[in-house]
């Protein structure tokens, strides 16, 4: 196995109070597994309310990556942190669909702007 | 008259007649063998000439009939050719993505639907929705006379793919025989928003673009508020 590929972290970036994943590379399993633990250790250092994950450059989801994306999103809720999956590509939707991950409880945005205003009427409902 | 065969030219002569079939396997057709000698090979060797012309004639037909088979296959091809373009086209025309406001996008639906007029739907929504970044997709069935259990499963699941995009979709245009089909059928569609015309849903729409645009507004607001302090 080549240990590259399994040394590579995905980077996440925190703004104010989010965490922006930005997944710029073929997702496997275990990139995947990792990239989870890191998002939430993250939330858990850093105290961040929202997490923006960008897949648009994602050209296929199977059901194991679906299944933690949404995954994901049910852990950072616990923690108190808001996920939106972002830039979701239209071939992508229609395999997530077929394969009968219809991911409930996921918020999605078309882009990161719309992602960003999603996450701050959020705060703001949760905050008044 | 038949003369004795000659013992010294018949394997000369033999040899000629393994010369010429071998040729005539290898394809060549032009050699024949010479006849002018009267004996007992003679025989053999007329009737070998007689079929080597015999399967002249037969390639020449099949060369022929082979070429007409090709000229036809083509025409044929060309044929099918423009029946699928004409099918594709027919599909695209049959459900056209269009954006009827800032924000808002419709796919008025006319006609049956089945599987692969669904799936096309859904791919042209999709895309159309991808490119305009409209979050707000209206699927009117006004124009759908029935909806069986396989077209409902499609149309959620064109809805439940844009939701992941981050699209809302309303499906509008539900008549009262669909509505009736559908809860007979026991088709949950509670998780959909879903109106009776055209009108409400595109009411729906606007209301839900205010809404957003007032968040934005509020937002920018409170920014500028915190600005000035």
């Amino acid at each position: 196995m080549n240990l590259d590929i399994h040394d590579k972290k995905i980077p996440i970036i925190k703004i104010r109070d989010f965490l922006i994943v930005s997944i710029q590379v073929d997702m496997h399993d275990k990139l995947a597994v990792q990239l989870q633990s890191q998002i939430l250790h993250e939330i858990e250092r850093t105290g961040a309310k929202g997490v923006l994950i960008d897949i648009s450059v994602l050209e296929m989801v199977d059901s194991f990556i679906g299944r933690m994306l949404s995954g994901m999103a049910s852990m950072a809720a616990i923690m108190d942190a808001a996920v939106v999956i972002v830039g979701m590509q239209p071939a992508v939707a229609i395999t997530l669909v077929e394969l009968g991950l219809e991911m409930p409880g996921v918020d999605t945005a078309l882009d990161m702007e719309k992602g960003m205003e999603m996450l701050e009427k959020k705060l703001r409902e949760k905050e008044s | 008259m038949e003369n004795n065969l000659d013992f010294k030219n018949a394997k000369e002569r033999i040899e000629h007649i393994e010369d010429v079939l071998s040729s005539v396997a290898a394809g060549d057709l032009d050699k024949r063998l010479q006849t002018d000698i009267e004996d007992d090979l003679t025989g053999i060797e007329e009737a070998i000439n007689i079929l080597i012309e015999d399967l002249t004639y037969e390639l020449k037909q099949s060369k022929k009939m082979k070429e007409e088979l090709e000229d036809k296959l083509n025409k044929i091809q060309e044929q099918q050719k423009t029946i699928i373009q004409q099918q594709e086209d027919l599909l695209e025309l049959s459900s056209p993505v269009t954006k009827v406001w800032d924000n808002v996008l419709i796919l008025p639906v006319i006609g049956t639907l089945d599987s692969q007029r669904t799936q096309i739907m859904m791919e042209n929504l999709l895309q159309k929705i991808v490119e305009t970044g409209c979050t707000i997709a209206i699927l009117d069935i006004t124009g759908v006379p029935t909806v069986d259990t396989q077209v409902a499963n499609h149309l959620l699941k064109t809805v439940t793919a844009a939701r992941l995009l981050g699209a809302d979709c309303i499906i509008s245009g539900i008549s009262p025989a669909i509505a009736q089909t559908i809860v007979h059928l026991g088709i949950d569609l509670s998780s959909i928003k879903t109106k009776a015309t055209l009108q409400d849903a595109m009411l729906f729409a606007m209301k839900k673009n205010n809404q957003l645009f007032e968040g934005k507004i509020h937002l920018e607001h409170k920014e500028q508020e915190e600005d000035d302090k």
